[in-house]
């Protein structure tokens, strides 16, 4: 008899795929902070510019997704960025002009911008 | 060759018993022998759950885990894993906690370090409108194995077991609550979660909703089928509209995914959740009025017993709790009651999350194991008072909560010992105040606020807490008389005693803890015409000093032109024009206005 347990494992494991599809794998994932609070902050913008870069084809390889808030109010909008085999890097109040910084700098070239870093 | 490894040593108790400190002494000094203690970090936190495989280390990145480190494999773990980049296999132990997840994107950072995510496991590392991001989490397991092979009573004994207690205030033994509903016979039952967080400045329940939406029906979904109901509502503040969109758009997934609706995952359990939307008073977060609200009156309460738990939701049983609450759920049945009841201390079973506001370097949102304490928070975690300034005070439980002084912040962080301070954990609020703050203004503040949110239903709650703020008003305003506190402390303890619901029966905490901690401020205010914060406008007065040298800028700043002087020469401010707005402090440059 197929019980809800193994339901919910194979939902599972179709879960993941279907996230393994959207590129879930890729070297570098990319996470905006989009709760009440941080869009307060402006991090709808933030989104945007991540977004266009996206589909305009200037960055690949990375997997964009919303967050819900972590908690760190004074310091929103917050982006984190976990790339395979290091350690997560998570950046504070972050603008839209920043946030084409950290494309440019850290996405494309790896350079952790150490001054926007929360730690 | 060699990652730029952060190495975490756990710090709870346990893991100190056992010697995690002279680990990382020893650990440090290796580090530095082999000429890596920059590139590694080493870092401390709090208790990771893990305290019978302790001392713990746990190595990012990676994730790896090992247990049971003695000081003879420090050399071993540094030689082949931090510079040879070689796990050791024999220490590594699998830990697959709900909550171990969140600690591995954040737990290296100091604000979260110390906490402990398990009600907020979710918030901050999935994306809350994916229902896929939910379940590659292990999310619906915990309904599946209830659904699977647990009775509704194994549900509600291992639940328990936990010790888990209610988060929206009352701190109810939630395993009881479910047990009472249970056990009350009816052809229909309900259950409720309770979103509508009306305190002033607590936000946990609105991000956790907004984070996590699916957890708070898993665990509804479970209340629901241990006490053998198949609908449920979710009452939520009209001013949380991202919130009831994401939880909405939470019930429709769900609902496709056969996990919501009839025969739930191939069962022959049926439920299903609808939203109800509360209009923002404050009272309305009482269970009873917010039964009434449901049905369409006016969210007012009544009087208990009967509890919900016996005739609730059109009169039928109803268990209704707390958004954290329900999210705690589902790990209390994945990882076990056992498990849970492990984590805190004394009868205070778990986490609890705080919204920490006022006058603090990192606010933000805190999920610590209770008996963290709340010098742990204000300065370990959250860093202290900016600007150099001294502390004063904490209120906790928000409205309903007491205020506590310096002398306090030892103090542990649990139901039992903030009640026996004289304040309570209430649902979460914690505001930081500092000396540039007046007590009486505080307790003006809440009670202002508790005053104007009384439905008008009981007479000390409508009239008694009018009367206290009539006298506070008139405290703060410098026209306080002998007599004032006296009472106010009557007032207060009636008002307690006398009033139908929590709202007035908690109304008069604030001035009452305020009184009994920082008496000698409201005394002079009374006696003495005195505001030692200088926030009292009415005892206020600004001067000009010889340290002016006739500039005019205080002159033409004033709105109401109560400063005179020729230029050149030394201004003075007309006491009986001023309304002490404090332009003339703000604009002069010379230091040449002071405060009395
Ligand atoms: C004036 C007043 C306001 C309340 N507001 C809330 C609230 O906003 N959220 C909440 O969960 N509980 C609130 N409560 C507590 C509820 O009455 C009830 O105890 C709670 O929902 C039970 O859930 P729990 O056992 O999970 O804590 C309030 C109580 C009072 C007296």
């Amino acid at each position: 008899m197929v019980t809800p347990l193994d339901i919910i494992k194979k939902k599972r494991a179709e879960a993941v795929s279907r996230i393994i599809g959207k590129g879930y794998l890729s070297t570098k994932r990319v996470y905006v902070g989009m709760a009440t609070c941080e869009i307060a902050a402006g991090s709808d913008e933030v989104m945007r510019v991540f977004r266009d870069a996206i589909s305009k084809g200037g960055l690949t390889d990375v997997y964009l997704s919303q967050k819900g808030c972590v908690g760190r109010c004074n310091l929103e909008p917050t982006v984190e960025i976990i790339e395979s085999g290091k350690n997560p890097v998570r950046y504070g109040l972050i603008t839209p002009e920043k946030a084409q910084d950290i494309i440019d700098r850290h996405l494309k070239k790896g350079e952790v911008i150490t001054e926007w870093v929360i730690d | 060759m060699g990652k730029e490894y952060v190495v975490t040593l756990c710090e709870g108790p346990s893991c100190i018993h056992k010697g995690s400190r002279r680990l990382r002494q020893l650990l440090e000094k290796k580090l530095e022998k082999h000429g890596i203690a920059g590139k590694v970090r080493t870092f401390l936190s709090g208790c990771l759950g893990m305290c019978a495989k302790g001392p713990i280390m746990v190595i990012n990145p990676g994730y790896v885990i090992y247990g049971g480190v003695t000081v003879d494999d420090v050399d071993e773990i540094v030689e082949q894993h931090l510079i040879k980049d070689n796990p050791v296999a024999r220490l590594t132990v699998k830990e697959s906690h709900l909550y171990n997840r969140f600690f591995r994107v954040f737990g290296d950072a100091k604000f979260f370090g110390k906490q402990m995510r398990i009600a907020l496991r979710n918030c901050g590392i999935i994306d809350p409108e994916s229902i896929e991001d939910y379940l590659s989490l292990r999310g619906y397991e915990a309904l599946a194995k209830v659904l699977t092979d647990m009775t509704p009573e194994d549900v509600i004994e291992e639940l328990k077991k936990s010790g888990l207690r209610g988060r929206g205030g009352a701190g109810f033994p939630t395993g009881l609550k479910w047990q009472f509903t249970r056990a009350a016979e009816s052809d229909e039952k309900y259950v409720i979660c309770n979103a509508d967080e009306g305190d002033p400045g607590a936000f946990m329940d609105r991000s956790a909703i907004e984070g996590d939406p699916h957890t708070v029906i898993e665990g509804m979904a479970i209340g629901a089928y241990a006490i053998g109901a198949n609908k449920g509502y979710m009452y939520i503040r009209a001013e949380y509209p991202l919130a009831i969109e994401r939880i909405q758009k939470a019930i429709d997934d769900a609902k496709k995914h056969g996990i919501l609706g009839d025969n739930i995952l191939g069962s022959d359990f049926s439920f299903d959740v609808e939203i109800k939307l509360g209009a923002g008073a404050f009272v309305c977060g009482e269970e009873t009025a917010l039964i009434h609200s449901i049905e369409g009156y006016r969210g007012m309460p009544r009087p208990r017993p009967p509890y919900p738990s016996v005739k609730g939701l059109f009169d039928k049983p109803t268990l209704i709790n707390n958004v954290e609450t329900w999210a705690n759920i589902p790990v209390v049945i994945i990882d076990g009651g056992d498990w849970f009841s492990k984590v805190g201390v004394g009868k205070s079973n778990g986490t609890k999350v705080f919204a920490v506001a006022g006058r603090i370097v990192n606010t933000g949102l805190v999920e610590v194991p209770m008996g963290t304490t709340l010098r742990e928070i204000i300065y370990d975690i959250c860093g202290g008072i900016p600007g150099n300034k001294k502390f004063k005070a904490v209120q906790t439980g928000g409205p309903s909560g007491g205020c506590l002084p310096e002398d306090f912040l030892d103090t542990s962080i649990d139901y039992e010992s903030l009640a026996e301070v004289g304040s309570i954990m209430g649902s979460g609020g914690m505001i930081v105040i500092d000396e540039d703050s007046c007590m009486v203004q505080m307790a003006e503040f809440f009670l202002e606020f508790t005053q104007s949110e009384s439905c008008g239903k009981c007479t000390p709650c409508r009239e008694g807490t009018k009367r206290m703020l009539e006298i506070l008003t008139r405290i703060s305003k410098g026209k306080g008389q002998d007599g004032d506190i006296e009472k106010l402390e009557r007032l207060g303890h009636m008002i307690q005693k006398a009033s139908l619901c929590g709202l007035g029966q908690s109304a008069p905490n604030p001035v009452l803890s305020t009184l009994k901690n920082f008496r000698d401020e409201y005394k002079e205010h009374i006696y003495n015409s005195k505001c030692r914060a200088g926030q009292c406008k009415a005892m206020l007065s600004y001067l000009i000093t010889d340290n002016c040298i006739g500039c005019g800028a205080c002159l033409r700043a004033c709105p109401v032109d109560a400063i005179t002087g020729n230029k050149k020469e030394k201004h003075l401010i007309n006491q009986d024009i001023c309304i002490k707005c404090g332009k003339c402090y703000e604009v002069c440059k010379f230091d040449a206005v002071a405060k009395s």
